[in-house]
């Protein structure tokens, strides 16, 4: 097993006995979802404000419904293409959240580089669902780069636990930057290879 | 055919750009490595990190050896 592999199945502990609890009381997933965004807001303010052990934790907490509710609706079997589709629309908004605590965080420091740094990564984090999802209507999977969003997150808990931010923001956004451009390029090679068969034959 | 020995460290460059791995393998497992150690190895003096000062582990190391 790899060590990252190790640590994912180590944290699928204590969310086992979540999944339960919410199963439990039949919560909907799409409650658990939009709780979700809620508490990333609460993490967002609290970037904003360079509280970064809280927004750390908050952070966390939100995850945690954002991790589960994808797994609640399967065991309360209430998956739905509408599901889908609001999960992916809420982690837009988690996503955004947290690059704009951080870019009011870096304007009311003056610090013009960072917020610069942060919109850039912003745009490409945004880029990089993009991209996925208007090639899945070209090509049949586009699963292609290192920067996705769950990536993403636990970069953004490392950066808020040990103060790195800075690094973190330079990481995200070199990394999103490859990831959008390794998207463009699987798809241009998929459609071309489409397009070259049929001439072929 | 022979195989030019700049292969071996283009191919891995290509392969860490142009990124197709799953995650749990072998492969995330080194890059997890590589982005950790950038994190928090290099001093946010260098990358001027509004937040954080100082000259971290990497500066420790350069000023211990002096």
């Amino acid at each position: 097993m790899t060590f990252t592999g190790l640590i994912g199945a180590i944290c699928m502990f204590p969310l086992r006995a979540i999944i339960a609890v919410c199963v439990r009381f039949r919560i909907h997933p799409n409650v658990l979802t939009f709780i979700g965004v809620l508490i990333n807001f609460a993490a967002a303010w609290a970037l904003a404000l360079g509280r970064f052990v809280l927004a750390g934790v908050v952070m966390v907490v939100a995850n945690i419904f954002d991790f589960i509710d994808g797994k609640v609706a399967r065991e309360l079997e209430m998956e739905s293409p509408f599901g889908g589709f609001w999960d992916s629309v809420m982690d837009r908004f988690s996503d955004i959240s947290l690059f704009i605590g951080l870019i009011y965080l870096y304007s009311s420091l003056r610090r013009t580089d960072y917020v610069m740094i942060a919109a850039l990564a912003m745009m490409f984090a945004i880029l990089t669902s993009y991209t996925r999802a208007r090639a899945e209507s070209l090509v049949e999977k586009c699963k292609v780069g290192f920067m996705e969003r769950p990536e993403r997150i636990v970069l953004f808990m490392i950066g808020a636990f040990t103060n790195r931010m800075g690094a973190v923001l330079w990481v995200i956004l070199i990394l999103s930057i490859l990831t959008v451009a390794d998207r463009i390029y699987f798809t241009w090679r998929e459609l071309n290879a489409r397009n070259a068969k049929p001439r072929m034959a | 055919m022979t195989q030019s020995p700049l292969t071996v460290p283009l191919r891995a460059i290509w392969n860490a750009l142009y990124w197709t791995h799953e995650r749990a393998t072998w492969q995330y497992d080194v890059m997890v490595i590589a982005i950790l150690a950038f994190v928090w190895l290099t001093p946010p003096d260098w990358l001027r990190d509004p937040t954080a000062s100082g000259s971290g582990p990497i500066g420790w190391l350069i000023h211990f050896f002096r």
